[in-house]
């Protein structure tokens, strides 16, 4: 069995720990390129959204790479992720592949066939082996994640453009080499060192822009264009609002301090949105009113075209912008999407943003020559 | 009080139900105009781009009945059966109305979620009558009464009556009968509005095809259909649209099967899909998926059916006859 699974920013670091800690031959797929983009795009409904082509491009690298099972997530709605193994397993079929597709639906719904696939696909590992191979590899979920946080801080501030990047980079390559989670882990640990090192222009203050919207589009930068790249470059401090980390400690850890946090900012959105109407779209509107409230100096909403939940939340970011002042921008991205329009974009609105801060400083000087 | 409804989306479904209630507790109901290319153009105006054409349309809808009434009534349809959902866009509906639309009266909500039970449906309706100023067990008759004309309106849609024919007043099937009978297959709110489904129900019956509508397949075979997907379909009315297309397809019930889907549908890029390919693997019953949005052409339209209904009928005069010469088959 060659296990491979579909990309999603770092994920595969983690999946590939676990597997290898499970001793399970992994595949990890070819990093999503055009080529991946357009055999996804060829193959897929068109009017699917933009994560589904993706994965089926990944599927098919991985497949010629020599891949025969292939492992994702599942949900029970109401957002459209949920059907995705179903209909890309008649994708596949229909193209001649003969692969199995072990989908990993919430255990909440039928834990009996969760366990079911596990064992299918962790073999004769036990119990104890099987709970310690997954917390390892949320460690490494974690640690990935403050690994970019590192770098996020550092791209607005280096003395050096593009110091922070070509270190990521190494770690890249470097990392794809390692076996094992302690390898990943240990190789994770040694970069966020090297990444604290990145020199920094002393008495900078930043622009902070907060990143909230559909959480693939967000974690997986062929996706959004390596937004945080561009406007780190930009010289701009980006907050994330969801992480694997924060999603592996809400749906897969039972951290209820966390919880409970998480619950507190859900509930800001109640005067706007006060249910779940699948995918992230309540977290959109709640995450956007929290960064507000910090005094973030603007909001990038990121979907794909066709997104559900996120249109929702679309339609409803306006009257949050009303309330609180904080300008939101939504970008859409599908196959279709330009570099440069979307880099236009992005500039554009980080000037509308510099404009603001200094005319807000400006206002303020006065105030104080007039008292 | 004058409550508006909003001739768009789930009425075609409710319609019955939803006047009788109203009129019960002694409203006057007023229904949206008829979709006409004012009422979508205003609709477009108000809604974010990214929507698809039913979302905008219910907009232009409301948009109609502003100043014709003193509240309008949005339905929040989560779930309409236990552990199944409809689209994310219909749970954030109310939000999104008043979200892009200014000067808007007093909104009725109705929350109706089954995804827990089902009995807490009866609750949502008398939280709608308290909402109306009834008393909740006026509510409880008006809605007795009102689920009476609901079922009874179901009743004749599974005889084979579509929405259309009801709305409009005349029960007639057969219409049209003799040549055969082209599947439908679509939601409700696009087929049975006739300006976004460009009259195709009477265009197929002015050329001598009788239809046949999701509406009128009987939901234990949907649910028959649907019990061999290797997962459970999470959405109630992508459930009913492939449910009732397998069944078509399975039962040769029709000569052939014409999506009809709305640009940027997320359910049915994927319903579509899973129908397409099943039929091309088993059963090869032409088919055809016309897409429509607000950009929509007549004339395009037309061509694509006149093509379709050609296609079926060369095939029921040659299917057979295969040239020996390895010649076109059609004497082109």
């Amino acid at each position: 069995m060659k296990v491979t699974f579909p990309h999603m920013g770092q994920v595969y670091l983690a999946i590939k720990g676990l597997l290898d800690d499970l001793g399970v031959e992994v595949v990890i797929p070819p990093s999503i390129t055009e080529r991946t983009l357009e055999i996804g795009t060829k193959l897929s409904p068109e009017m699917a959204c933009l994560p589904l082509k993706i994965n089926i491009g990944n599927y098919i690298e991985s497949i010629e790479k020599g891949a025969d099972t292939i492992i994702i997530a599942g949900s029970c709605g109401p957002c459209r992720f949920g059907y995705y193994g179903v209909v890309q397993k008649e994708i596949l079929k229909d193209l001649g592949y003969d692969v199995d597709m072990i989908i990993f639906d919430p255990p909440d719904a039928d834990y009996r066939v969760f366990i079911e696939r596990i064992r299918k696909l962790a073999g004769k590992n036990s119990w104890v082996n099987i709970a310690q191979a997954f917390k390892r590899a949320s460690t490494i979920v974690k640690e990935a994640d403050e690994m970019l946080d590192i770098a996020l801080k550092k791209r607005a501030r280096e003395v050096n453009k593009g110091d922070t990047d070509s270190r990521l980079y190494r770690f890249e390559r470097e990392v794809v080499g390692k076996h094992g989670s302690h390898e990943i882990l240990e190789t994770i640990r040694k970069y966020k060192g090297i990444l604290s090192q990145v020199e920094e222009k002393p008495g900078v203050s930043p622009l902070k822009i907060g990143l909230v919207g559909e959480i693939y589009t967000l974690i997986e930068p062929y996706v959004n264009l390596n937004i945080e790249k561009k406007l780190g470059y930009l010289g701009v401090e980006v907050y994330r609002s969801i992480t694997l980390h924060e999603w592996v400690k809400v749906h897969l850890s039972l951290d209820v301090k966390y919880r409970m946090s998480y619950k507190r900012i859900l509930k800001k959105a109640a005067p706007y949105l006060n249910l779940c109407v699948g995918g992230h779209a309540w977290q959109t509107i709640a995450n956007s009113i929290y960064y507000s409230e910090c005094g973030l100096d603007g909001i990038i909403q990121i979907m794909p075209f066709g997104c559900m939940p996120e249109i929702v939340a679309e339609s409803i970011l306006p009257r949050v912008y009303q309330d609180y002042g904080t300008p939101i921008m939504t970008l859409v991205v599908d196959e279709m999407t330009g570099e440069a329009g979307y880099f236009t974009r992005l500039e554009a609105f980080v000037d509308l943003l510099e404009q603001r801060r200094r005319s807000k400083a400006d206002e303020y000087k006065e105030s104080l020559l007039r008292g | 009080m004058r409550i508006g409804i909003p001739r768009a989306l789930l009425y075609y479904n409710y319609y019955p139900l939803w006047h009788s209630f109203f009129e019960e507790l002694g409203h006057q109901v007023v229904t949206s105009s008829v979709t006409s290319k004012a009422v979508l153009d205003s609709g477009v105006m108000s809604c974010v781009d990214d929507a698809c054409l039913p979302i905008k349309l219910f907009h232009g809808h409301v948009v109609n009945l502003i100043g014709k009434v003193d509240a309008i009534f949005i339905p929040r349809l989560v779930s309409i059966c236990p552990e199944e959902y409809i689209c994310p866009k219909f749970i954030g509906l109310p939000e999104m109305i008043k979200s892009s639309i200014k000067g808007l009266p007093d909104l009725i909500v109705l929350n109706y979620n089954a995804h827990r039970n089902l009995k807490d449906v009866h609750r949502a309706y008398v939280e709608l009558g308290t909402r109306i100023g009834a008393k909740p067990s006026q509510a409880v008759k008006a809605l007795q009464k009102a689920t009476a004309s609901q079922q009874a309106y179901d009743l004749l849609l599974k005889e084979g009556q579509t929405p259309l024919d009801m709305l409009n007043g005349r029960k007639r099937i057969g219409e049209g009968e003799g040549k055969g009978i082209i599947g439908l297959i679509g939601h409700p709110y696009l087929l049975y509005d006739e300006f976004i489904s460009m009259g195709l129900i009477s265009k197929l019956r002015a050329r001598g095809y009788a239809v046949l509508v999701p509406e009128n397949i009987a939901q234990p075979q949907i649910e028959m259909a649907c019990a061999e997907l290797p997962k459970k379909l999470f959405w109630s009315y992508g459930k009913k649209l492939l449910g009732s297309g397998l069944t078509m397809l399975k039962g040769r019930k029709v000569d052939g099967i014409i999506f009809l889907s709305s640009f940027g549908c997320g359910i049915d890029a994927f319903i579509v899909e899973l129908l397409q390919r099943y039929n091309h693997r088993l059963y090869q019953i032409p088919s055809a998926l016309i897409t429509v949005d607000e950009h929509s052409g007549q004339a395009g339209f037309n061509t694509r059916l006149e093509a379709f209904i050609d296609m079926i009928e060369w095939r029921d005069g040659r299917e057979g006859y295969i040239s020996a010469h390895g010649a076109s088959v059609f004497g082109h």
